[in-house]
């Protein structure tokens, strides 16, 4: 049973967050140690491994980088090792120029706007290649999977783009 | 993480950190990325016209592996032919700097950097 099926959703990208995290809730209720405080060791045993399995669909799909994996996996799209290095240049050249901004954000005058102003940007690349990424799922051929995964790729260097951003808040406002 | 000794010295004292012009014909520029850790590095190789690495140089943002990594390679390139260059070994660069098995792939990184800026060079003057 594929995590969509344990969730009683169809197989798609687009998911109704509000519903997965009510199913979730249900899901884990008819599990919980309580109801089965007076079962057998191995219906307790089957209970606990059941409620990480619905939490680890739970992560899986409410997250949509983690989602857009898991739903290409299913499909037999054999996703590029992480650890293989990228080379799409200009791609590349993009990133850095990102880097080199975020770095000087804190010898800018106006920190909050020059923080802000990168937010946006940061935030407008993503949905590019996110929207991107979310109609070449949809159209679900052999191609589009194809660049779905590379777009896939690109968003999760934005994805830590932002945990870098993050840090930067921290480290520029706890002092 | 406990980094090795060589990491932190290339961390805290990097070598040949900066920018070539990336127009200029007998400067190549190698660009790679890392989607696991987002790390980014370019290595930018200034070649004589008999083939010889006259100069090197770096910008990485990514962790202190992957920058220990890639200025190790510029300290390594310098004066080598670009065949020479291009025989350097990821396997040679973890093994300098003790690198940890989760570490690998920074050293993978620097490997494609450098194939990465010959490839360059060679479709500029090919």
């Amino acid at each position: 049973m594929n995590y969509f099926q344990l969730f009683g959703i169809e197989l798609s990208f687009d998911v109704d967050l509000s519903q997965l995290s009510q199913t979730y809730q249900t899901l884990q209720k008819a599990v919980h140690p309580d109801k089965f405080a007076h079962a057998s060791a191995q219906e307790q045993l089957l209970a606990v491994q059941k409620s990480a399995q619905i939490n680890d669909g739970y992560q899986t799909l409410k997250q949509p980088l983690e989602r857009a994996k898991y739903l290409l996996t299913l499909r037999g799209v054999v996703l590029p090792d992480e650890q293989q290095s990228f080379s799409d240049n200009s791609f590349l050249m993009r990133q850095m120029e990102l880097r080199e901004r975020l770095a000087e954000i804190r010898f800018s005058d106006d920190i909050d706007s020059a923080l802000a102003d990168a937010q946006k940007v940061l935030t407008q690349e993503y949905q590019v290649h996110f929207e991107q990424m979310r109609a070449q799922i949809n159209a679900n051929n052999a191609d589009e999977n194809a660049k779905a995964s590379e777009n896939l790729r690109k968003l999760t260097f934005y994805h830590k783009l932002n945990i870098e951003v993050e840090r930067l808040e921290e480290s520029l406002f706890d002092d | 993480m406990a980094y090795s000794e060589k990491v932190i010295d290339h961390y805290e004292n990097p070598r040949n950190v900066g920018s070539m012009d990336k127009d200029d014909p007998s400067v190549a520029t190698g660009m790679v990325g890392a989607p696991a850790c987002g790390d980014v590095m370019k290595l930018q190789l200034k070649i004589s016209d008999a083939g010889i690495i006259e100069d090197a140089k770096f910008k990485t943002y990514g962790c202190g592996s992957a920058i220990a990594s890639s200025s190790l390679v510029t300290e390594w390139v310098k004066g080598k032919s670009i065949d020479e260059a291009s025989e350097i070994k990821n396997t040679a660069i973890a093994e300098e700097l003790a690198l940890p098995p989760v570490k690998i792939h920074c050293s993978i990184l620097a490997e494609d950097a450098i194939k990465a800026a010959i490839e360059d060079y060679k479709s500029k003057n090919g």
